[in-house]
């Protein structure tokens, strides 16, 4: 009973600090400088350990009238205040740079880079870095003058643009009895692909060039040509480039005329089902190396191949439903 | 790249790694040393073996024991402090309990919290060493322990993995230099309030060595081969003779036929009052080392003292209500006339003459038939000592161990013995002859340190003498000093290298008087003095010395809030310094170098990069051209070619605070 007060009442507070510390900082840069003012000191569980046990021996001390117990016991109270500096200065002058995340599919985990740069003639130890009360923290000494990059996870929960929960910046240095921390308000987002359907689903694939307007032809090889900027690897005819150290291209006849992914060629009636469908059908087009565009409402990709169409046609599938200006 | 991620301590990897290990056996090591002498011997080795098993358990990623091994393992380890001490609490138990339970905690560290707790346990171990040891070496190891166990605590609390330990140690170290300041400001001013609250536990297999309630013969002898100090005396002016210093310890009074015993100690009569002051006294300090018993030691006869809670006892000893546990320092004035004064009540009378029934026959019929022929007690007195200095009657160390009728047996068979023997046998003659006698125990003589000018009174200083109520008071007797008188006149040293005793080590005695020893001892007492002894009347001193009248506890709250805003605000200044400093070295040089530029003729432009701000000051002053080509391309090359190298920072830093370019051209000048 009194461990669940004690723990509402901490969370309580600590709500209210996260809220009276997000209206004062407001939303901040992706790139951040810890100044001091925005840096918050608390002793930890340990510390007050600590505290409980100088306070026994300051009381064993007095009881014995022990003065080498004396000088024990203020030679630990004087670390622990003395360690208050460092805890904090440990942080100060910090430069934290968010660096976005890849896109990733729905399930999928985004990895939010930030690099930590220290310009100062000293190493940083032990800087946490997690999101703000939840997921898994990562841990890093920064070098004196120099910079790490870290990448922390977040599961991408629905398709679309994704808004990173706040992160915090926090160490415990130098003997873990205090923490010393701050908020960082970035306004972060990923991008969620729609989980493409399971690749069981013959059918979709087989309706790809019944799909397409040209359904002539199946792969037949046409042979090579030089290879053009935007051409996927996977066509790299690699054996020729070994031998002759060129970079040749199969080609396929019935390759040139572009696959159309269209909105309405999928029967499903659900949105979210017919988006997977179309999400698998970007993905085989993109693999086979034609070239492909996307009609869905409201938006067309013009037919083009390579990695730069998928992410555009998974984009545009990830953020139908969207308002405008989350697409834009 | 140290990216390999660590998550947080509840999913954290169970072993923790090997060096965090290493650390905390360096703590548990350096927590357990000053025990070694105390504690039984299966705690460290039970402690080595864990921690051994430990190591090689993370070491070969073996599993670490389920509950099933720890918990017995750790009632066990409980049950055997229990047998072993037969308590639980009490420094030795009390340690040895600790020490076992960190080692258990050691069998299941699997986060960061639980290494913690095992460096806390071990802070605790360090602590209760420092109830035991406070010799000069002790603050010496308490740095050094601190210093072990902090960097322990900096390295378990990282989450992944330690950092070189002289890393480590360097970091910890700056801790705990820029700690001391404030510590010492704690240690000066915080107000002590005085203990105990809790009773003081005993102190266990650490019997301390002194005089004690009962004389039987032989006792003396043992502490008369002990070096260890009772107390230091420093005295205002000159010393008395070596043979006035008789310092006055327990008086026993009641006799068993061969064992003397403290009277229960009765009612406070105000016996100083009967003191005629006059004749010669010495006015002293005594620095008693603690012992235990409630008596405090002073040179015969003290008049005056200024020792807390300390009374004049009936017969006519110095106690305190409270054991002496602790080093207690106090001053006294004492007369030095050789008596004491007392009052004689028909019980007090019956009591100082009561022999056993049936004990020592022989004695009594000599005392009675010696009486007989003496004109009066004096008399009789005299002839006693005459007989002991004229009959063959020896002074040893190494008497023959005497039979049931102890008095009989050595006034007539053995007729060798130390001052025990010889103050027992002239007490019983005194009251076979009806005179009240009583046996005094405490020290005679000691020996001067001429370095600290204080003396020092050992163990083996320790004495018997006899007190006989002769003209309404009582008058000290020393059978001894008739017997071996260089053992008052020269003291123990003397009456040993006289030869007349056998059996003590030369070598030792030679030690003790070298210079060396000398000044060793003189440094302990300063130790004792100025930094054991260190407590609310020390306080008082050190307000008073700055100015402060009347020292109170606001004063020292006042004080410790003053020097903690100081301390505290120095160390925030430089902290800020650090930070602004820090913040970008060769921006702040690149800054600096602007303004020095600027002087010469225009200030950078906002949007102006470095070589074109240089081109155009040059064209205006050419006489600085190369200098600001050199600076200005240096600054440039450092801020966009490739990685920041500190070292070419400040050499770049170094040349700018060299740059003090002239406000005009030279020719220009007029």
């Amino acid at each position: 009973m009194m461990a669940a007060g004690l723990a509402n009442i901490t969370a309580g507070f600590g709500r209210a600090l996260r809220s009276w510390a997000q209206r004062r900082q407001g939303i901040d840069p992706l790139e951040v400088e810890l100044h001091t003012r925005r840096i918050y000191i608390l002793p930890t569980r340990a510390g007050l350990v600590f505290a409980l046990i100088t306070f026994v021996m300051l009381l064993g001390a007095m009881n014995y009238n022990n003065n080498l117990g004396f000088a024990l016991t203020f030679l630990l109270a004087a670390v622990a205040i003395v360690s208050i500096n460092h805890c904090h200065y440990n942080l100060a002058g910090l430069r934290v740079a968010a660096m976005g995340a890849e896109p990733v599919f729905v399930g999928d985990k985004f990895q939010f880079q930030f690099a930590l740069h220290n310009a100062r003639d000293a190493r940083r130890w032990q800087i946490r870095l997690n999101w703000d009360g939840q997921g898994e923290a990562k841990y890093v000494d920064v070098p004196a003058t120099s910079q790490k990059i870290l990448a922390l996870s977040l599961v991408a929960e629905q398709r679309g643009l994704q808004r990173a929960p706040r992160l915090r910046v926090s160490t415990r240095f130098p003997l873990g009895l205090l923490q010393s921390w701050a908020w960082l308000n970035v306004e972060l987002t990923g991008l969620a692909y729609p989980r493409p359907a399971e690749r069981a689903l013959g059918a979709a694939a087989g309706s790809l060039t019944q799909a397409g307007a040209n359904t002539s032809g199946e792969d037949d090889y046409a042979g090579m040509r030089q290879w053009r900027p935007g051409d996927s690897p996977r066509r790299i005819a690699w054996k020729a480039f070994a031998r002759t150290g060129q970079r040749l291209v199969n080609e396929y006849s019935g390759a040139g005329a572009p696959v159309w992914i269209d909105w309405s060629s999928e029967p499903d009636r659900n949105t979210e089902q017919r988006i997977a469908k179309l999400a698998r059908r970007v993905l085989n087009a993109e693999t086979s190396g034609r070239e492909f565009g996307l009609r869905i409402p409201g938006v067309e990709v013009a037919p083009a191949q390579g990695p730069g169409q998928r992410h555009r046609c998974l984009q545009a599938l990830a953020l139908v439903g969207a308002s405008a200006s989350a697409a834009a | 790249m140290s990216q390999q991620t660590t998550t947080d301590r509840r999913k954290e990897p169970a072993r923790g790694s090997l060096g965090q290990l290493l650390w905390l056996a360096a703590a548990l090591t350096v927590a357990v040393l000053p025990h070694l002498p105390y504690i039984a011997l299966w705690v460290p080795i039970l402690v080595s073996a864990v921690v051994g098993w430990r190591l090689l358990a993370a070491g070969y990623r073996w599993p670490l024991p389920s509950a099933w091994v720890r918990v017995p393992l750790a009632l066990s380890g409980f049950a055997g402090v229990l047998l072993t001490y037969r308590q639980v609490t009490g420094v030795d138990a009390g340690s040895a309990l600790l020490l076992v339970m960190a080692t258990m905690k050691l069998l299941e560290t699997r986060g960061q919290r639980d290494r913690a707790v095992v460096v806390f346990l071990c802070f605790f171990l360090l602590f209760s060493a420092f109830l035991r040891e406070q010799a000069l070496w002790a603050p010496a190891y308490l740095f050094i322990g601190v210093l072990v166990l902090i960097t322990a605590l900096l390295q378990v609390s990282r989450f992944d993995g330690t950092v070189k330990p002289a890393t480590a140690l360097a970091t910890s170290g700056r801790l705990l230099l820029q700690a001391l300041p404030l510590a010492a400001l704690f240690f000066l001013l915080f107000p002590r309030i005085p203990g105990p609250f809790w009773s003081l536990p005993q102190r266990g297999s650490q019997a301390m060595t002194g005089l004690s309630e009962s004389m039987s013969p032989g006792d003396i002898t043992d502490l008369a081969l002990s070096d260890a100090i009772a107390f230091r005396v420093r005295f205002d002016g000159d010393a008395p003779r070596g043979s006035d210093l008789y310092w006055r310890g327990p008086v026993l009074s009641e006799f068993d036929g061969r064992e003397w015993a403290m009277r229960a100690l009765g009612f406070f009569p105000k016996l100083t009052e009967q003191l005629r002051d006059e004749g010669p006294a010495a006015r002293y300090e005594i620095t008693l080392e603690p012992h235990g018993r409630r008596w405090l030691l002073a040179l015969e006869t003290p008049i005056e003292w200024d020792a807390e809670a300390a009374v004049i006892s009936a017969p006519y000893q110095l106690v305190r209500f409270r054991p002496i546990e602790q080093r207690t320092t106090y001053r006294a004035r004492s007369l030095l006339s050789g008596t004491t004064p007392g009052i004689m009540t028909e019980r007090g009378r019956t009591a100082d003459l009561k022999l056993p029934a049936g004990t020592n026959p022989r004695s009594l019929s000599l005392a009675q038939n010696m009486r007989a022929e003496s004109a009066d007690d004096a008399g009789y007195l005299d002839a006693v000592l005459s007989m002991f200095r004229e009959q063959p009657f020896f002074y040893s160390l190494t008497p023959a161990i005497l039979g049931a009728q102890s008095v009989d047996d050595f006034l007539f068979n053995t007729r060798e013995g130390f001052c025990g023997h010889y103050a027992s046998a002239f007490v019983v003659l005194a009251r076979a002859a009806g005179i009240p006698a009583r046996v005094i125990t405490g020290y005679q003589g000691g020996e001067l340190n001429p370095l600290a000018n204080h003396w020092v009174i050992r163990q083996a200083d320790a004495h018997a003498w006899a007190e006989v109520w002769l003209n309404d008071r009582w008058l000290r007797y020393d059978p001894t000093a008739a017997v071996a008188p260089e053992r008052i006149e020269w003291g123990m040293d003397g009456a040993l290298s006289r030869g007349s005793i056998a059996g003590a080590d030369e070598f030792r005695r030679r030690f003790l008087s070298t210079g060396l020893y000398m000044s060793w001892d003189a440094l302990n007492a300063a130790w004792n003095r100025w930094v054991l002894g260190f407590g609310p009347d020390s306080q008082s001193d050190l307000l008073r010395w700055t100015g402060i009248t009347a020292p109170s506890l606001r004063h020292l709250v006042l004080g410790l809030a003053i020097g903690m805003i100081a301390l505290l605000g120095l160390a925030g200044a430089w902290h800020y310094r650090q930070l602004q400093g820090s913040r970008e070295p060769l921006l702040r040089a690149y800054r600096q170098l602007c303004e020095r530029t600027a002087r010469t003729w225009r200030p950078r432009k906002p949007a102006e990069g470095p070589q074109e701000y240089a081109t155009a000051v040059a064209t205006v002053r050419p006489d600085l051209a190369t200098e600001l080509n050199t600076l200005f391309g240096a600054y440039a090359r450092l801020r966009y070619d490739g990685p920041q190298d500190t070292r070419r920072i400040s050499a770049f830093s170094r040349a700018v605070r060299r740059f003090r370019p002239a406000r005009r051209p030279p020719d220009a000048r007029d």
